[in-house]
């Protein structure tokens, strides 16, 4: 049973610029299913807010997707929908991008572990 | 009531070691982040400089799959370690996927050509050790997500005595 388990791989998504993706499915994440679906999105400029929010939240459907890795800056965009996401599954984690260097102070789960830190509930 | 006070002391200690242990997890993860940085920066040097030698469309998201090309499997897939929880989650670890285990599979190498510059081979070295520096912050993450959760509980259990 834990052979058979141990066997099905789960997949690393890609949300990024295009280096990232590039760079990241160089070291093959990269995969397109029976259904013609990528487990990656190549963000430019021209990419709307929306597409990128469906993206995320088709990524966070799919149960053959275990890790979601997304630039910081585009996760700034999403924000409201990654906040929201409180599963472990699939895990998000922020990655930094080639034009913005990493920033704990955006990072979503962070920002959560640094709240626990309120001086209004110390008793 | 002495009871109360005890409990209270034993909650308190508790709650201070899972403080420590989510603040050195935090430093932890941001290093690790820090590192996998490093990784990627490397990673897109050479990838800038197979762009030199190839051409700047050569190297881009032209060469990647679109929803129109044929299927194949991932090569780096990550795997659940049942057995090794950490701080009763499960921890993840990447492994490559064989040809033997999967046909599908190929070396994303030849979506650029069949003769490429070393530097897409160093590219690839630098994102793949990117990728092991990701599974190794995802995993701390998953320590520090169930710290503040515990963190949480506890203050709420000292919140109902202190009321009493």
């Amino acid at each position: 049973m834990a052979l058979h388990s141990a066997l099905k791989g789960k997949l690393i998504s890609v949300i990024g610029d295009e280096d990232t993706c590039v760079g990241f499915l160089l070291g093959g994440v990269g995969e397109i299913n029976k259904n013609r679906q990528p487990n990656f999105l190549v963000v430019d400029k021209n990419t709307a807010v929306s597409e990128i929010e469906d993206c995320f939240k088709r990524f966070v459907k799919r149960d053959d997707i275990d890790i979601i890795l997304i630039n910081q800056n585009i996760a700034e965009i999403i924000r409201h929908v990654i906040d929201n996401h409180n599963s472990p599954i699939p895990a998000v984690l922020e990655i930094p991008s080639k034009d913005h260097p990493y920033d704990a102070s955006k990072d979503s789960i962070l920002r959560r572990a640094k709240g626990m830190f309120n001086p209004d509930e110390v008793l | 009531m002495v009871e109360a006070t005890e409990d209270l002391d034993r909650i308190c200690n508790t709650l201070d070691k899972l403080t420590l242990d989510a603040l050195s997890l935090m430093e932890e993860e941001i290093q690790l982040k820090l590192i996998m940085e490093n990784s990627m920066c490397g990673g897109e040097g050479h990838l800038a400089k197979a762009r030199y030698i190839m051409g700047q469309s050569n190297v881009s998201f032209l060469q990647l799959p679109t929803e129109n090309s044929t299927e194949f499997s991932a090569v780096t897939k990550v795997f659940t370690n049942e057995e090794d929880k950490l701080y009763g989650e499960k921890s993840f670890e990447l492994r490559v996927v064989k040809k033997d285990e999967d046909e599908t599979v190929h070396d994303p190498l030849k979506w650029f050509g069949y003769l490429v510059p070393q530097n897409l081979n160093y590219a690839q070295n630098m994102f793949r050790q990117a990728l092991q520096w990701a599974i190794e912050a995802l995993n701390i993450q998953t320590q520090l997500r169930e710290t503040v959760r515990k963190i949480e509980q506890l203050k709420q259990v000292k919140a109902n005595i202190v009321l009493k």
